[in-house]
């Protein structure tokens, strides 16, 4: 049975674009799915270069690639992966997909005419936009997925598991390099009347607005984070002992100075801050500097609230052995 | 390391196969690439697939390495899964190879350009010799700056029954420039491949 009557039907309803052109990038044919979609007639643009009929081509890159399959007479491959598109073709999603032109994977293999030993290149232009929407998604989807994992759900600073990582490693870091780290825990005073009097959503409220407030007030380098209820905690990487307590006390009045508006009602809050040096040659387990910092927090709650105290024996101990 | 049941005669005649096709690509790409390629004769082993990943982990251990894989097929069930293995501190090199302007085009992308040339050439001589015709899938790169070279090799050998190893370096003049090409086939192919060399000892 002869099966040449099929290429035509075939080609003219194929769901992917066929172009070919000869040895000189000339059009020699474009399919319906080529002529519906970039709107031209293949009459029209027969013999005219595909450079100046499709101007948006990326001209250099592309001859390199027709030159190949021309030379070598091997196919030359291209990917949305790694180019979206060729050629600038709508796609027929305009509303699920974010992106205006269609993603394309195209193939260029070389064809040969045995009765005239011409040589031409055959382009096949295949729709990959779903597959970039897909893709789209899923890196979306990963990136909030890893912030999620990070995250502390209400206040949105890190999370205690989290942050815990990162003051292990920053703490590697400061004792490999020799470079000073402090950290800082506050704890929110008076919490549970806070709670009493304005319910759990006040509560919440001022969790949350306070560690806005005070995330404003850090270096990019410096990581906030919620150790717990309504105690946080602030690594201060290259951040010496005197540095840690003028951001700490900095942290302390700009709360202590700002009313939070809560339902109609003015809420003021005030901080107990405790700040911990990290010493290098001590080989400090976090626990260790955790430790500290939460004996100088206990310390400012103890001397009344409101107020940064600095953990001391340290210093207590280097005056005495300067003496 | 195996045989895979390879005669002598047939293991000679392979690596004639496989030199002869070196050839041919060497002498398109001089042409295509408009310098003169030097390409020292391929040592080629045949190896069961399961022992690429600890053959390779060791050379690339202690550098960047890409991985680009094609699929080809052809008929009477030759197919199969090439390989090539690059050091990425040949890579700014690739672009140059290429006559790529600068920014014309990703590292990513210049990395799959010049595996499908390298690949689709030489696997275009192998197949004119064993009378065959091989069509290819997109090139896809597998594993670039991050991720273990190892686990890629062995979730991707897999699949496969044997594996073909092909050292090919190549020099161009005023480059130097070395790749590992190891083709991945199944036994169906491995037996096709036997036969067509006792054909060609024959005939010989």
């Amino acid at each position: 049975m002869d099966h040449s009557w099929l290429s035509h039907p075939i080609l003219a309803r194929l769901n992917s674009g066929v172009i070919v052109i000869d040895d000189e990038y000339r059009i020699v044919f474009l399919n319906h799915f080529i002529e519906r979609h970039a709107s031209m007639a293949l009459a029209e643009v027969a013999q005219q270069s595909l450079f100046e009929v499709f101007p948006d081509l990326p001209e250099a890159w592309l001859k390199r690639k027709l030159m190949s399959v021309l030379d070598l007479q091997s196919p030359a491959f291209s990917s949305w992966e790694q180019r979206q598109y060729i050629f600038k073709l709508p796609h027929l999603r305009p509303i699920t997909s974010s992106s205006q032109y269609m993603a394309q994977n195209c193939t260029m293999l070389p064809l040969l005419d045995e009765s005239t030993q011409q040589n031409f290149i055959c382009i096949l232009v295949e729709d990959a936009t779903d597959a970039f929407v897909y893709q789209q998604h899923l890196s979306k989807t990963l990136i909030e997925l890893e912030k999620a994992n990070r995250q502390d759900g209400l206040t949105k600073v890190l999370n205690r598991r989290y942050w815990e990582e990162q003051l292990k490693q920053e703490i590697h870091r400061a004792q490999r390099y020799q470079h000073p780290l402090s950290l800082i825990l506050f704890d929110l005073d008076k919490f549970k009347d806070l709670n009493d009097k304005y319910g759990h959503l006040g509560g919440d409220f001022v969790l949350i607005e306070l560690s806005s407030l005070i995330g404003s007030l850090l270096r990019d380098s410096d990581l906030l984070g919620r150790y717990g209820g309504e105690e946080f905690g602030i690594v201060l990487p290259d951040t010496n002992g005197q540095g840690a307590m003028d951001v700490a006390e900095r942290i302390r009045k700009a709360i202590a100075d700002h009313p939070m508006l809560f339902n109609q009602q003015t809420i003021r809050v005030t901080l107990s801050i405790g700040v911990a040096e990290l010493d290098p040659h001590h080989h400090l387990l976090h626990d260790d500097l955790i430790r500290e910092a939460d004996m100088a927090l206990y310390n400012a709650k103890r001397n009344g609230r409101n107020r940064v105290c600095q953990f001391e024996t340290k210093a207590v101990s280097r005056k005495l052995a300067q003496s | 390391m195996t045989n895979l049941g390879f005669t002598v005669e047939q293991k000679d005649c392979l690596q004639e196969i496989i030199n002869v096709a070196m050839g041919l690509a060497s002498d398109k790409l001089a042409r295509f690439l408009n310098t003169f390629v030097h390409l020292q004769v391929p040592s080629i082993a045949l190896v069961g697939a399961n022992h690429i990943p600890a053959e390779f982990s060791g050379r690339y251990a202690d550098t960047e390495a890409a991985l680009v894989s094609q699929g080809f097929f052809g008929d009477e069930g030759v197919r199969g899964e090439a390989i090539v293995l690059y050091k990425m501190d040949n890579a700014h090199r690739i672009a140059e190879l290429l006559g790529y302007e600068p920014g014309d085009s990703s590292e990513i992308e210049m990395l799959t350009d010049i595996s499908s040339v390298l690949t689709t050439t030489f696997l275009n001589g192998l197949a004119q010799q064993i009378e065959n015709s091989l069509s290819y899938s997109a090139p896809r790169i597998l594993s670039s700056r991050h991720g273990n070279l190892s686990d890629v090799l062995q979730s991707t050998s897999f699949h496969w029954e044997h594996a073909l190893k092909v050292d090919i370096s190549y020099q161009l003049v005023d480059h130097s420039f070395n790749c590992d090409m190891i083709l991945l086939i199944p036994d169906v192919a491995v037996s096709r491949i036997k036969v067509i060399l006792d054909r060609i000892l024959e005939e010989f």
